[in-house]
């Protein structure tokens, strides 16, 4: 009978200690809201497994300060509406501790005051949202919109004559900034917008748009947004006989790029970090950090592009760099050491975050690519 | 103010998509007049068109015309997979129809995930094709494939014609949209013709995957936009008629053109949203099915 009892009582102990949340805090969680489907699947998919493929990493040296790193990931959709839905789920029943999300901006942005009120630290492939209170807590992986402009008009200035340009853009937050830095610094490094138009990411034909800014005189469109549209895009140039159209792309997984490349040959170009082009490694330690990646990453997954995945590890192990420099898992303390994460050498980028400075890319990474021999090269 | 030039190169791109649009409804109308269904699935047979097409090429190797020539059985036996593990059970269970209709819609979305875990999430496309191009007439381009597309959705309506006029089985399809319970008076098999419309539906839209690909890409998730311009397209025709339909789909397109060249893209929708209130409002049966009344009065 006492048996029976002390058995019923380490039954009943066990539930309860399974109830507190402490138990589920025994391992320290990575949430990331990305759009599986949708107009960032591309990106976000590949951002996803080179985030898992970073914990798998960490976990077998050990996991974060003795705990097991867990990583949730839950599709939005690519849609803001679906990334509230999610971002809830994952602070509510998940308990997460800290948030690596996705490219879609407008997703996060509309998370982001719930994420802050839960002091809940962000590490984001997207701009940082627009209120100080919530930058205060967000971090971003991906470079400057300007640097993805310089790169684009510093080549177009230097090795072509067109001065005249139209500029593309589909209506995320990102392309849409994007859009103003590039209408902004147009004038400063010598060029004319002649022509801004929009599109949709699953519109099927982009012809008019295009046929307007050839009548506005451009010689060269700069597109701003990713996926299929940009195939269609370079398409549609074909098919309208413009034999001199110049098309630059935004930065984008590499099957899009590819396609877009065999319609146009080398008149299509795009901008690329040099993990996208790995001829282009600058020797030393970003060489050898990004081939480090490299290595896993094609053990797993072959010749996929590893542009959005290398971005994704790396927002894994600044993460990781913080909790280390904070010796907690708590999230101000994990916040605040992200502040002091300087120099540190990922396989996208190098990463310079301070107090003042939440974009931490702060050196721009990109080379011009373009499609010769079926493969990415330097321009 | 855009010139000429730019007018008549947006009414030559709008026929282009609005042809496929066309087709799109006219898939739409085969599947509404053989059981009263809206398949709000219907998209997704042109992605399926597009996709396997693409597979066909790329996977087997095989040439242009077999692979596009497969393609349409295979997509024809999707819709009927659709028809036989969805819509069947609902129907014989004596389901509403807006339940049906909605079924179908959930139905896109599971077809869309499972073509993600198949085949992936990467746009795709393949050459037009006719390779060169386009053709000048002076500063107006017009794409190979533009010619395509106009002979095989012509061709396509021709097809119809034939075989709701000329076949027993188009002539039972069309007494089915009279009256199906007088259909199945008369002997006609109303649930083999439910079938048969599914997968005349889902081969149509096989056929318009198979065309438009080349001018643009594919992806598991094109179907929603052809879906939705296709419904438009066959609401303008009078939800029945297969030419009304493809009618519809050309006057959707050259007004969608026509509102960017005008107005901007971000217009697009707007008018063409706008147009299609303007004719349920004055046509509520659709544009081309109030032209055919008048004239038979």
């Amino acid at each position: 009978m006492l048996q029976r009892h002390m058995t019923a009582l380490a039954v009943a102990v066990g539930l309860t200690a399974l109830a507190q949340p402490g138990f589920a805090q025994d391992t320290y969680k990575i949430g990331s809201a990305v759009g599986l489907t949708g107009y960032a699947a591309a990106s976000d998919r590949a951002w996803r497994d080179g985030q898992a493929l970073a914990v798998e990493a960490l976990n077998a040296k050990g996991g974060l300060l003795g705990k097991k790193v867990e990583y949730i990931a839950e599709d939005n959709r690519s849609e803001p509406q679906e990334a509230v839905v999610v971002y809830r789920k994952m602070m509510s029943n998940d308990k997460v501790n800290v948030f690596a999300s996705g490219c879609v901006s407008a997703g996060n942005f509309a998370a982001a005051g719930a994420v802050v009120r839960a002091e809940t630290p962000m590490v984001l492939c997207s701009i940082l949202p627009p209120r100080p209170e919530e930058v205060k807590w967000a971090y971003s992986i991906l470079p400057p919109p300007r640097f993805e402009m310089e790169a684009r008009y510093n080549w177009l200035k230097a090795n072509t004559q067109v001065r005249k340009i139209g500029i593309m853009h589909d209506p995320t937050p990102y392309a849409q900034l994007m859009r103003d830095v590039g209408v902004k610094s147009a004038q400063e490094a010598g060029f004319e917008v002649v022509a801004v138009e929009s599109y949709k990411p699953d519109d099927v034909d982009m012809s008019v748009q295009i046929g307007r800014i050839n009548a506005a005189g451009a010689g060269a469109i700069v597109k701003m947004g990713q996926g299929g549209s940009t195939v269609t895009i370079a398409k549609n140039i074909k098919q309208l006989g413009l034999e001199k159209m110049i098309l630059l792309a935004s930065l984008d997984d590499g099957a899009p790029l590819k396609a877009a490349g065999e319609e146009l040959g080398e008149r299509f170009m795009f901008v690329a970090p040099r993990v996208q082009i790995p001829a282009a490694l600058q020797p030393g330690e970003p060489k050898e950090v990004a081939e480090a990646f490299l290595k896993i990453w094609r053990e797993k997954f072959g010749d996929r592009d590893p542009n959005a995945g290398a971005r994704g590890w790396d927002s894994v192990m600044v993460i990781a760099k913080a909790v280390q420099l904070a010796n907690s898992f708590e999230g101000p303390k994990v916040r605040d050491a992200v502040e002091k994460i300087s120099g540190f050498q990922g396989s996208f980028a190098k990463y310079n975050f301070s107090p003042e400075q939440h974009v931490g890319i702060t050196e721009n990474p990109y080379v011009i690519g373009v499609l010769r021999g079926g493969q990415f090269q330097v321009k | 103010m855009p010139d000429l030039v730019q007018f008549a190169q947006s009414l030559v791109n709008g026929v282009g998509v609005g042809l496929i649009y066309g087709l799109v409804g006219i898939g739409f109308c085969v599947i509404y007049n053989a059981s009263g269904i809206v398949n709000f699935a219907q998209g997704v047979f042109v992605m399926l068109g597009g996709m396997v097409c693409h597979a066909l090429l790329s996977k087997l190797g095989l040439p242009m015309i077999v692979a596009a020539v497969l393609t349409v059985p295979i997509v024809a036996l999707a819709g009927l997979a659709i028809e036989f593990l969805v819509v069947r059970p609902m129907w014989d269970r004596g389901a509403a129809l807006f339940a049906i209709i909605l079924a179908t819609l959930a139905t896109q979305i599971a077809i869309e995930r499972l073509t993600i875990l198949t085949l992936g999430d990467q746009p795709r496309t393949y050459p037009e094709f006719t390779l060169g191009g386009p053709l000048k007439l002076g500063s107006i381009a017009i794409s190979y494939q533009l010619f395509w597309i106009l002979g095989c959705g012509s061709l396509m309506v021709v097809l119809l014609w034939l075989f709701f006029t000329r076949t027993t089985a188009g002539r039972a399809l069309r007494a089915c949209s009279q009256n199906r319970e007088a259909a199945a008076l008369l002997g006609i098999p109303v649930s083999r013709m439910l079938m048969l419309s599914f997968a005349l539906s889902a081969g149509l839209g096989a056929v318009a995957g198979i065309l438009v690909t080349p001018m643009q890409v594919t992806a598991y998730n094109i179907g929603t936009p052809f879906g939705v311009n296709g419904f438009i397209a066959a609401i303008i025709g009078g939800f029945g008629s297969a030419a009304g339909a493809l009618a519809g789909g050309v006057l959707l397109g050259v007004l969608q053109a026509l509102a960017i060249v005008l107005l901007g893209a971000g217009f697009k929708n707007v008018a063409a949203l706008s147009v299609l209130l303007i004719v349920l409002f004055l046509f509520p049966s659709g544009i081309f099915a109030a032209l055919q009344g008048s004239k038979g009065h």
